[in-house]
């Protein structure tokens, strides 16, 4: 038994990730994409509302997409959009000679059944579509939709999820479901699946569709590969030894020891991903507004950003850099614990007063969110605040999150948020409106003002773009006052990729993915 | 006193001197053993920065590499790593004691009442200590500790569960061959009461082999606890456990190799040091083995 032991654990100090058995990046034409946690979660286009995102959108295309360097939308599946003065109405003119990867058109009718059945699944992002009231195809290449309310609905046919067009034909009805997740797509993207292998290293592999509208002269990888390596470490060795192309992500020092490798390109952006801490409205001693307030200021959010050596960047409210109502005049809560220990004391507790305890929930195997938990733990205990820290896989950290039972809730969550389109919408929707049971909500803040100009801002979103910018920028600095959360920081991508990987623009509106057909390889 | 009975005091103290002299390995077990010992009792005095080893941090100072003010580094909250690797030794000690006496304690009991009663007694006790012997120990503990929530508290259960059923094995056997001697035989004619001849005749002549199992189960608790809590089952942060510190270092392996090397190299020292003490005293504490000298 003690020998078993020995060798057990002996294996686990000097666990050296070398990985074996792997097809090499290097030939040409494969595109490795390196992650860390596995990518097809769910298969099925209209629900799909995870890390398959990497996978999806080489396989599934949209209307439109969004340009976050140039802030523009650009045309996809549609070539022209036109909304109507009262913003309305919405004509979407779609590309001819499309088709599936089932080989039927691509064709109004076709598109219309897509966003259709996303709306009446109702599942994952589907709620973009609320605004639509009615959908008419006049013609095979003119999509029309009708709206109850205004909303951006180019912006909105350029979501990262729930706006992809498929065949909805590609099995019966009650079977797509079944179909989907045996591992199908029935998109019009570039790439469609070729193997896929549940729980393995090398999970899924793509090959070109030959009939792809836009064609494959020119330099193109005809062949996508997801790999699987939980160690950033391995990801590094593997992308040094050119096994893999791409490094979603590694370490701020992993990625310095490449700065003077020759083969390799490091780069960094800001993206539409911030870190925050909800905490809980509803129950327990967070449901005291001054108590909040004061764990607010107890944070040292300098410490937590310098701690991630690049990783991210102080936070300006909740909405991150390059979207609608991000503004550097937005300045949180500063760390000050003076400020904090005065707000403690006026409700009892603090230095001298009762301890406080109280629990937070962060995403297991996540070495950022360990890092903040910890900080958060020290910096509380400063204020006689002792903070429960649990890691916890994400299902169960969001099951407990909503427990019907609110005494089993956490007083703090920590997770990540970014939008659904490139509008910061998503966040007041999902975060920060009133939910009759929790789904997102996960402070169980409610409050019916912030409710109304929640609901005020898609369609001035569509009609007056300065008017939504003002809005937006008076919800941060109320939410603020409230303080239902705090924003940690803003995430920020770095990317270590092979030199020989040309043409990568890093397009926060779609988080962590490469759209392997703009790359070009180099010979 | 017969052969196998235990060796007089005396002449146990006088093999053991004169073993730890012919012996430089069990000497050098011992002395680490005794240093992490003291390492542990005085840790708040020889740590430099002893609050490290709780809820501090200094971001600002993270992933410093060994310089004279951090001997050992600094870990990615910046916290002073040979503060937290003394610290550790705490830990790991308190829970290799634990273990060890939560199983001699259930462990020696049961195994001293089934040799010495045999019978049914034997069968009900030695088929229950086969159940969970049947689970390989490492997979046991990390099933227990997985369900439980993970702490270092419940992790010491998880293994100390795992652990007895070994102790009950050891002191049957010699209780079962020390129960069959003329002077047992002797105890009972002159009617003393079974619990006091167990306590009286049967323990102590028991109860070598499990001192010397005991020494040399140290390291395997250690290692065992370590790779819990590098699972993440184990102590949480801040807790300074060096299989934790070790997992907590792998995502900087390659770049910040301080981070796992040195917690690494605690487990790696004490766990050989009590296996070297454990085998060592194996040899002394033998009868059958010093009267072959």
């Amino acid at each position: 038994m003690h020998r078993l032991v020995l060798v057990a654990a002996a294996a686990a100090v000097v666990l050296t990730p070398f990985a074996l058995g792997a097809t090499s990046a290097a030939t040409t034409g494969t595109f490795t994409y390196g992650t860390y946690t596995d990518v097809m979660v769910g298969w099925d286009p209209s629900t799909s509302y995870s890390n398959e995102i990497l996978a999806m959108q080489n396989m599934y295309e949209t209307l439109t997409r969004y340009d976050s360097r140039a802030k523009k939308i650009k045309p996809l599946l549609a070539t022209s959009v036109a909304k109507s003065k009262d913003g309305k109405t919405w004509t979407f003119t779609l590309r001819k000679g499309v088709t599936f990867h089932t080989g039927r058109p691509m064709t109004a009718q076709a598109a219309k059944a897509a966003i259709a059945r996303t709306m009446k699944l109702h599942q994952g992002a589907a709620y973009i579509w609320d605004a639509v009231k009615s959908i008419a195809t006049p013609n095979p290449s003119t999509l029309v939709f009708h709206l109850k309310y205004p909303a951006p609905l180019d912006l909105i046919s350029s979501a990262d999820y729930a706006a992809y067009i498929y065949d909805t034909k590609a099995a019966p009805a009650k079977q797509l479901p079944k179909w989907f997740s045996a591992a199908h797509d029935a998109g019009t993207g570039p790439y469609t699946i070729d193997k896929y292998a549940k729980g393995q290293e090398v999970e899924v592999r793509l090959k070109s569709y030959p009939k792809y509208w836009g064609g494959w002269n020119g330099g193109h990888y005809t062949r996508v590969v997801y790999r699987v390596i939980p160690q950033a470490t391995t990801s590094a060795q593997l992308l040094r030894a050119g096994e893999i192309s791409f490094a979603e992500r590694l370490t701020p020092q992993l990625r310095d020891s490449f700065k003077s490798d020759k083969n390799v390109t490091v780069t960094s952006q800001t993206s539409f991903q911030n870190l925050l801490a909800m905490m809980n409205t509803a129950s327990g001693p967070l449901a005291d507004k001054t108590v909040r307030r004061a764990i607010a200021y107890g944070l040292d959010y300098q410490g937590i950003v310098a701690s991630l050596h690049g990783g991210g960047t102080l936070s300006h409210g909740v909405i991150p850099p390059g979207l609608l109502g991000h503004s550097d005049s937005i300045t949180g809560y500063p760390h000050d614990p003076k400020k904090a220990t005065a707000l403690l004391k006026s409700k009892g507790f603090g230095p001298g007063g009762k301890k406080l305890n109280l629990t937070l929930t962060y995403t297991q195997g996540d070495t950022d969110q360990q890092l903040v938990a910890t900080l958060i733990k020290s910096n509380l205990a400063g204020l006689n605040i002792n903070v429960d820290a649990r890691p916890l896989a994400w299902p169960t950290q969001w099951d407990k999150a909503k427990s019907a039972d609110k005494s089993k809730r956490q007083d703090i969550l920590v997770f990540y948020w970014w939008p659904d389109y490139a509008d910061p919408y998503s966040w007041f929707i999902n975060l920060y409106h009133t939910e009759k049971t929790p789904y997102f909500n996960l402070s169980y803040f409610s409050n019916p003002r912030i409710d109304k100009m929640i609901d005020k801002a898609p369609s001035l979103t569509a009609t007056n773009r300065a008017k939504a910018d003002a809005l937006y920028q008076t919800l941060q600095k109320q939410l603020l006052q409230d303080a239902p959360s705090v924003p940690l920081y803003d995430q920020a991508y770095q990317r270590t990729m092979l030199k020989s990987v040309g043409g990568f623009v890093e397009n926060p509106a779609y988080p962590n993915v490469v759209f392997a057909y703009d790359l070009h390889p180099a010979a | 006193m017969t052969e196998v009975a235990a060796l007089p005091l005396v002449a146990r103290r006088r093999a053991l001197t004169r073993a730890l002299r012919r012996n430089p390995l069990l000497l050098s077990g011992a002395l680490i053993a005794f240093l992490l010992v003291v390492v542990a009792v005085f840790a708040p005095l020889i740590a430099p920065h002893p609050a490290d080893a709780g809820t501090a941090t200094n971001p600002i100072e993270s992933l410093l590499p060994p310089s004279w003010h951090h001997l050992f580094g600094t870990d990615a909250v910046g916290r002073d790593l040979l503060s937290r690797v003394v610290f550790g030794a705490r830990i790991s000690l308190r829970i290799a004691g634990l273990v060890l006496a939560s199983s001699i304690l259930i462990g020696v009991p049961l195994g001293l009442a089934a040799g010495y009663f045999g019978g049914w007694i034997d069968s009900v006790i030695m088929r229950v200590t086969d159940v969970f012997l049947a689970f390989p120990a490492l997979l046991l503990s990390l099933a227990l500790a997985a369900v439980l929530t993970p702490s270092v508290g419940n992790a010491t259960i998880a293994i100390a569960v795992t652990w007895w059923p070994w102790y009950a094995r050891l002191a049957r056997g010699q209780a079962a061959s020390v129960a069959g001697r003329p002077f047992i035989e002797g105890a009972r004619a002159l009617g003393v009461p079974p619990v006091r001849t167990l306590l009286r005749h049967v323990l102590p002549n028991s109860i070598t082999p499990v001192i010397v199992q005991a020494s040399l189960d140290v390291g395997g608790i250690i290692l065992t606890a370590a790779a819990l809590s590098f699972l993440g089952l184990g102590a949480q942060d801040p807790t300074p456990e060096w299989g934790l510190m070790v997992s907590q270092g792998q995502s900087y392996f390659t770049t910040q190799w301080w981070l796992v090397t040195f917690p690494g190299a605690a487990i790696l020292v004490a766990a050989l040091a009590f296996n070297l003490l454990g085998d060592g005293l194996r040899e002394v504490l033998d009868p059958r083995r010093i009267e072959r000298r």
